[in-house]
């Protein structure tokens, strides 16, 4: 038995131990979050006048209407069929008329806007008199949601123990790397240290200075992004690329914790919309024309030796766009606006060349124009047409592909899907094969960090890096990275059930449609479900615009849990203050 | 709100999908990863065909066919050895698919999918495999093939394990022929086990099916008679009995021994098109299911439905288009043999594994039921006959056993010597084998093809 062998040993132990790792870690971030959740109880209650009938509030935001997707359901003729909205805001309740017929009153005042409601003011809609009244004169049960434990539960991992748990695994990482087959220095554990310090520097800031009481989406996001930043560092890349995503990691906690503070207020996004489009799109504008070309994709706009691409920062206001509050959701104006502007998104992105990105846009649009619209007709036509539209498309880029050099190539990569095996040696399939033979090589748990073989194959970092970590860190790793994510886009679906207004329903639910589209794109691409378009996989691919873009896109699923804004020890008020303060329940 | 909580669970078809296409991706993961890492390309086994550090082959003798040292990849001693055993062993370049280098090539090199391909040397398992096959009888079985295409196998009807697999043409594995335009007719067809992976017309020997399909069909047909006037027009095309001989009135039993083509071209119509085509299905014939190990055999090919009573009395006699792989036939002789039921064969023993500990040999697939016992043991009776016929009539031996057996002559064109074939098996308690010879080009089946597998066996035997 020689000191090789033990070594061997040991290194082998700790490629099986890793993956179980990776596996508790995404465990513990999800078991966290289903966690510290009010119990379910009705916000406030309306009360009919006539009959006494009691209606649960469940919601901050509440349409009333004759429609039967209305939450308040009043059959009335006299009612019109999407009357007015009743919605909570941190200065208390408000009814806001919707463009009714015969209009809303309070107390017997025609409404104009959002107007205030006190306990047990009366609100009428059509022959309808509802008096508010807190939400404890509720006696019946709800059901509570499948997603969250029961109030009751016992406490989760305390967020500062997961922190220890993730710098540990990403630890191991180093260590790996930094006994890799190619070349053995302390490099990695110089990135190891940056990369800790400013996650731990953003877990206080969060915890302490920001009071945040939750902090398990964060630590996914550190825990994936950190996966990446540590593959990085024996890529072709080297530690400058590792330290250059470190870097793009900081900005993107900053942008994270900007956003999270934008969004406190629903109603701010409304103001700001129609100015978030337009710079927007003079970004795409500026990228069309002064744009550089890379990857046979002109969606690189250079700034003074640090290139970009705008792109990915408009996919955080393309989700900015797309959501609004319950009362000015469905009105014809905020529709178009919206429509027109992904259209331009779509449209300036198929101009660049960066057709990936462009489906991004496009499926997440479908996912935003079915949440928001309407009635199932309109939703309908909403999903129906642009499909329509896009198979046209694709008909056309076909057709076009014999003339145009970029639609060329595009087609070419088309003709390789499903045959990839026939085009080992071309465009039709060179990467895909490469992933798929390498990412069997490394078993369940890989060959250990920067000794794979896929780090030769150009732009294996970005576009293939799911294959790569496949290879390097084994299958088992590789498959909890969609596992992630698939919870992330349930965690999103389970939370919105709470949200303090549509506005935040629709944006976490479609930029968590948005970031499993996306990998969707990225893992089937590379591994021949779909044909190839090149994006990157949230979180872990290199990019730096991608990686804040993410950190973006997350702001807004945070933004919607309705623990972020709870301050961390909440005063208990006595019942009797909140009835003499009226307005603050 | 209610609405958009209903709508947003637009989210969950978005997630479902991808869900559903992860799971797909680690089915495949699952089924493919063997292909996917056994690839020119990848950089983790690049050298010597990915065998730099493949483990040893050894026959059941214990003689090392191949082994691995200092990255490089190393065949028997013997040349006449690694010719005889091409493709069984297999090469660096992998081109014969179907050799135990391609197939377990990744067994050889050590890659697992629990730790892929980066298991440190000091932990490398040895990867060595051992073959059923015997070193001494394939090279017997070889040189009396004398140059010609062919193929030559032999099997142990009782325990399914191939102790001869030699195909031809063939080429020295540690001196690989670079094939050119100029020398690819001699090099035609030698990526092929034909063993396995060929299959030729059968002339005659598919006499044994029509036999079988007439004892199942025709409940009379021992009492019947046949007269040969050496050529029947009766069907269309003149069918004649080989080398112009007339055999006269003769039984059904006679007529197999004669192989008879006139008495058979009426027996096949006598079947008819449907229960004929029922019985070589039933045997095997048009099915891809069988397996040497895991090792596919090719698809053996009888259909003559639907083509008039001409195309049925010449399939009957083993033209027409119908195909037998060697292996095939030798698994029929097994079934002739046993009973009813044939052994499926296998090339690689026990390698010891986890698996086999428990009882679950995954080198050995289940036997297959070709017919029914009587039908089988009056085959024997036939094959017997025939056995006489050569042995007295043209001094056959089969290494001094008692064998029963059928003689092939297949004409495969105007211009070209027909393919013969030998099939049958020996009846011995201590040497029970089922075996197949091809000869293409051969001339007469009993000349040509008989001392292949008399060498064959005889190397076997003594």
């Amino acid at each position: 038995m020689s000191l090789q062998v033990v070594l061997d040993v040991a290194s082998i132990a700790l490629r099986v131990l890793m993956p179980i790792y990776a596996l508790v870690i995404v465990y513990q971030c999800f078991a966290s979050a289903r966690r510290h959740r009010r119990p379910e109880k009705p916000l406030v209650t309306l009360e009919i006048m006539e009959t006494g009938q009691q209606i649960p509030v469940l919601f901050w935001e509440n349409s009333i209407g004759r429609s039967k997707g209305s939450d308040i359901r009043v059959s009335d003729p006299s009612v019109s069929r999407d009357h007015c909205v009743l919605l909570r805001r941190k200065e208390g309740w408000f009814v806001s008329d919707i463009g009714s017929k015969h209009g809303t009153f309070v107390n017997g005042a025609k409404t104009q806007g959002r107007a205030p409601v006190m306990l047990d003011d009366v609100i009428t809609v059509g022959s309808t008199n509802f008096v508010l009244k807190r939400g404890d004169e509720y006696q019946e049960k709800l059901r509570p949601s499948w997603f969250f434990s029961k109030a009751s539960n016992k406490g989760s991992l305390k967020p500062y123990k997961l922190m220890i748990l993730i710098t540990f695994f990403h630890l191991f990482m180093a260590v790996e790397a930094c006994f890799s087959n190619e070349l053995q220095d302390a490099v990695p554990m110089m990135v190891f240290g940056a990369m800790e310090l400013i996650m731990w520097a953003f877990f206080c800031i969060s915890s302490y200075a920001l009071n945040r009481v939750n902090f398990e989406l964060e630590a996914l996001a550190c825990f994936l992004s950190g996966l990446g930043i540590m593959m990085m560092v024996r890529q072709q890349g080297g530690p400058h690329m590792a330290m250059v995503q470190t870097i793009a990691m900081t900005a993107g906690m900053i942008v994270f914790a900007i956003l999270v503070k934008f969004l406190e207020n629903p109603d701010r996004a409304d103001r700001w919309r129609l100015w978030i489009m337009i710079g927007s799109i003079a970004l795409l504008g500026v990228n069309l024309i002064f744009g550089v070309v890379k990857n046979g994709a002109n969606n690189w706009l250079s700034i003074g030796g640090v290139s970009m691409q705008p792109s990915e920062f408009v996919k955080i206001a393309f989700i900015f766009a797309g959501a609004a509050a319950l009362d000015r959701l469905q009105t014809m104006k905020n529709f178009i606006l919206f429509t027109a502007f992904s259209a331009a998104c779509v449209l300036a992105l198929v101009i660049m060349g960066d057709f990936g990105t462009a489906l991004i846009f496009f499926c997440t649009f479908i996912l935003t124009a079915c949440m928001r619209s309407g009635d199932f007709r309109t939703a309908a036509l909403l999903v129906i047409l642009p499909i329509v539209g896009a198979v046209s498309a694709v008909i056309l880029v076909l057709g076009l592909s014999k003339k145009v050099d970029r639609f060329a190539y595009i087609a070419s990569r088309f003709s390789g899907w499903r045959h990839v095996w026939e085009h080992t040696q071309d465009n039709g399939g060179f990467q895909q094969v490469r992933v798929m033979t390498y990412m069997v090589s490394g078993g369940l748990v890989g060959v250990g960090v920067g000794n794979g073989c896929l780090k030769y194959v150009g732009e294996s970092e970005s576009d293939l890096v799911f294959g790569m970590i496949a290879e390097e860190m084994g299958l088992v790793v590789a498959f909890i990275i969609p596992a992630a994510i698939i919870a992330l886009a349930f965690y999103a679906r389970a939370i919105t059930t709470r949200s303090r207004s549509s506005f935040y329903s629709i944006s976490a639910c479609c930029a968590a449609g948005l970031l499993v589209i996306q990998s969707m794109l990225h893992i089937f691409g590379i591994t021949d479900i779909l044909p190839l378009t090149g994006v990157t996989l949230p979180f872990l691919s290199a990019g730096g615009s991608s990686m804040i873009s993410c950190w973006g896109l997350l702001a807004f699923i945070k933004a919607a849990d309705e623990r972020t804004y709870a301050a961390k020890r909440r005063p208990v008020a006595p019942k009797n203050a909140l009835r003499e303060q009226g307005v603050r329940l | 709100m209610k609405r958009i909580m209903t709508r947003s669970l637009a989210i969950w078809f978005v997630t479902i999908a991808f869900l559903a296409g992860i799971i797909l991706l680690g089915v495949r993961v699952i089924l493919y990863h063997n292909q996917w890492v056994q690839q020119p390309f990848n950089g983790h086994i690049a050298s010597a065909g990915g065998l730099g550090k493949a483990g040893k082959i050894y026959d059941r003798d214990g003689n090392v066919l191949a082994y691995s040292e200092n990255g490089e990849r190393y065949y028997s001693d013997d040349q006449t050895t690694r010719e005889a055993l091409l493709h069984v062993v297999g090469d660096e370049s992998l081109n014969i698919s179907t050799a135990v280098q391609s197939m377990y090539n990744n067994s050889l090199s050590g890659y697992n999918f629990l730790i892929g391909v980066a298991v440190p040397d000091s932990l490398r398992p040895n990867g060595d495999l051992k073959l059923t096959v015997d070193s001494d009888s394939c090279r017997a079985a070889y040189t009396a093939l004398g140059g010609h295409k062919g193929a030559c196998v032999v099997y142990n009807y009782k325990t399914g394990e191939v102790l001869c697999d030699v195909s031809t043409p063939t080429y020295d594995p540690a001196n690989r022929p670079v094939i050119t335009e100029e020398n690819e007719k001699e090099y035609d067809g030698v990526y092929l086990d034909n063993v396995v992976s060929s299959t030729f017309t059968p002339g005659s020997v598919f006499k044994i099916v029509t036999a079988a399909a007439a004892i199942e069909n025709i409940p009379d047909i021992d009492s019947r008679t046949f007269t040969c006037n050496g050529e029947l027009e009766g069907f269309g095309e003149t069918i004649r009995c080989a080398d112009g001989e007339v055999h006269g009135e003769q039984s059904f039993s006679q007529a197999f021994a004669n192989s008879c083509n006139c008495a058979f071209a009426e027996i096949a119509n006598l079947i008819g098109e449907e229960k004929l085509k029922e019985t070589a299905e039933k045997m095997g014939f048009n099915s891809d299911r069988f397996r040497m190990s895991d090792i596919p055999i090719a698809k053996s090919h009888y259909d003559a439905t639907g083509q008039g009573s001409n195309a049925l009395a010449w399939s009957g006699i083993g033209q027409h288009e119908d195909l037998a792989n060697p292996l095939h036939m030798a698994m029929i002789c097994s079934a002739v043999a046993n009973g009813g039921t044939a052994t499926s064969p296998y090339l690689l023993q026990d390698t010891g594994n986890l698996l086999e500990k428990l009882g679950i040999h995954t080198n050995k697939a289940g036997n297959v039921e070709m017919m029914s016992p009587s039908t089988a043991s009056r085959l024997q009776t036939l094959m017997r006959g025939a056995a006489e016929n050569y042995a007295y009539g043209y001094g056959v031996s089969i290494a001094g056993l008692n064998f029963c057996a059928k003689t092939g002559t297949a004409e495969v064109g105007e211009d070209k010597a027909p393919t013969s074939w030998f099939v049958g098996y020996t009846e011995d308690e201590a040497h029970p084998y089922a075996f197949a010879a091809v000869v293409v080009e051969g001339g007469y089946g009993v000349e040509a093809a008989t001392p292949v597998i008399d060498a064959a066996i005889s190397a076997l035997a003594y």
